[in-house]
């Protein structure tokens, strides 16, 4: 090779750095993909999940809500937790009868396998007999909250 | 910054918004990275290797990551986003706890590090691959604020590899 670049070399750069271009756009679309997708997925409530009748004292607590209780289960290393904590909080103090339980599972293992907890904050919605109605990934959307206890209290929505 | 602000932080928590600053700019490193990694050739010996650009970026990265991991609040890229761009911001809404971003950090070091070993020992793609994992994760949490870090720290101490189990029938 007496050139420094030859017309194969070029052509090979070309191809290399088509197919590294098509890489980068391919990684950028898949990561924005992933997380609308996730997003999506924290902001919908989940109703119909097989579960039973959710104990206070296991958990630790004296009772639950009388009409509703916002159960959010928590760890030490989650950034979103006392946010969520504090809307949970200040929505149930704004109504009569509904109980917010923050549990932490850093040490509870087997609460966060019991109740299939893949993530912090999950935030599960009991009924007044302990019943849990909705399910919530993520960070809940605190309107889509707010209906849902609507619903549990009976309420018509014009909150 | 001074004591003070150091204790008030201690206290509350730091602005949330300093770790997705720093998220982002590493996660525009790591996709340069990643390019570098697709168009230079994997070289034939160790030395060379070494030498590629894309492999001594990706060490700069790991070297940010550690910093964050050992002294959070000296990280170069947190303390230009508190002098350079929270004075000029609204107060934060919320404070966050400092010590989840910290793992993540933690995270993203374990693996660029596994990247950087397995291109050291001549293992095509995993540099550009091992960028990329972490380019997601940081992507999500710089643009979406979403920690991977969290959910991957709860899997393992579900898996009981962190923190102590105390059954629940005691």
């Amino acid at each position: 090779m007496a050139l420094p670049f030859s017309r194969k070399q070029l052509a090979w750069d070309a191809v290399t750095l088509l197919g590294a271009l098509i890489g980068l756009a391919v990684l950028l679309a898949g990561t924005v993909a992933l997380g609308v997708f996730l997003q999506w997925q924290q902001r919908r409530p989940r109703r119909h999940i097989p579960h039973e009748v959710v104990e206070p004292a296991r958990l630790g607590a004296d009772s639950l809500g009388q009409t509703a209780t916002l159960l959010q289960f928590s760890t030490d290393l989650c950034s979103r937790c006392p946010g969520v904590h504090r809307t949970l909080s200040s929505v149930a103090d704004g109504r009569d009868g509904v109980r917010h339980l923050d549990i932490d599972v850093t040490n509870r293992p087997d609460i966060a396998k019991h109740f299939h907890i893949l993530q912090t904050p999950t935030t599960l919605v009991l009924d007044s007999t302990g019943v849990v109605q909705t399910r919530f990934g993520g960070v809940p959307n605190r309107d889509v909250l707010e209906l849902e206890l609507n619903r549990l209290t009976g309420e018509t929505a014009n909150v | 910054m001074s004591d003070r602000a150091a204790a008030s932080e201690r206290r509350s928590g730091i602005d949330p918004r300093g770790p997705r600053f720093a998220a982002g700019i590493t996660a525009l490193l790591l996709l340069v990275d990643v390019f570098l990694g697709l168009t230079t050739p994997l070289g034939a010996t160790v030395a060379e290797r070494a030498l590629e650009p894309a492999f001594l970026l990706l060490v700069a990265i790991a070297v940010l990551f550690l910093w964050s991991v050992v002294s959070p609040r000296t990280a170069p890229w947190g303390a230009v986003y508190r002098f350079l761009v929270q004075p000029r911001l609204k107060p934060p809404a919320d404070l966050e706890d400092p010590r989840p971003p910290r793992f993540a950090q933690g995270v993203g070091l374990f693996v660029v590090a596994i990247g950087l070993v397995l291109h050291l020992a001549g293992v095509p793609w995993a540099l550009p691959i091992a960028a990329a994992a972490a380019f997601v994760a940081a992507f999500l949490n710089a643009v979406f604020g979403l920690c991977l870090g969290c959910q991957l720290y709860l899997l393992l101490q579900r898996a009981g590899i962190l923190g102590r189990e105390r059954p629940a029938a005691a």
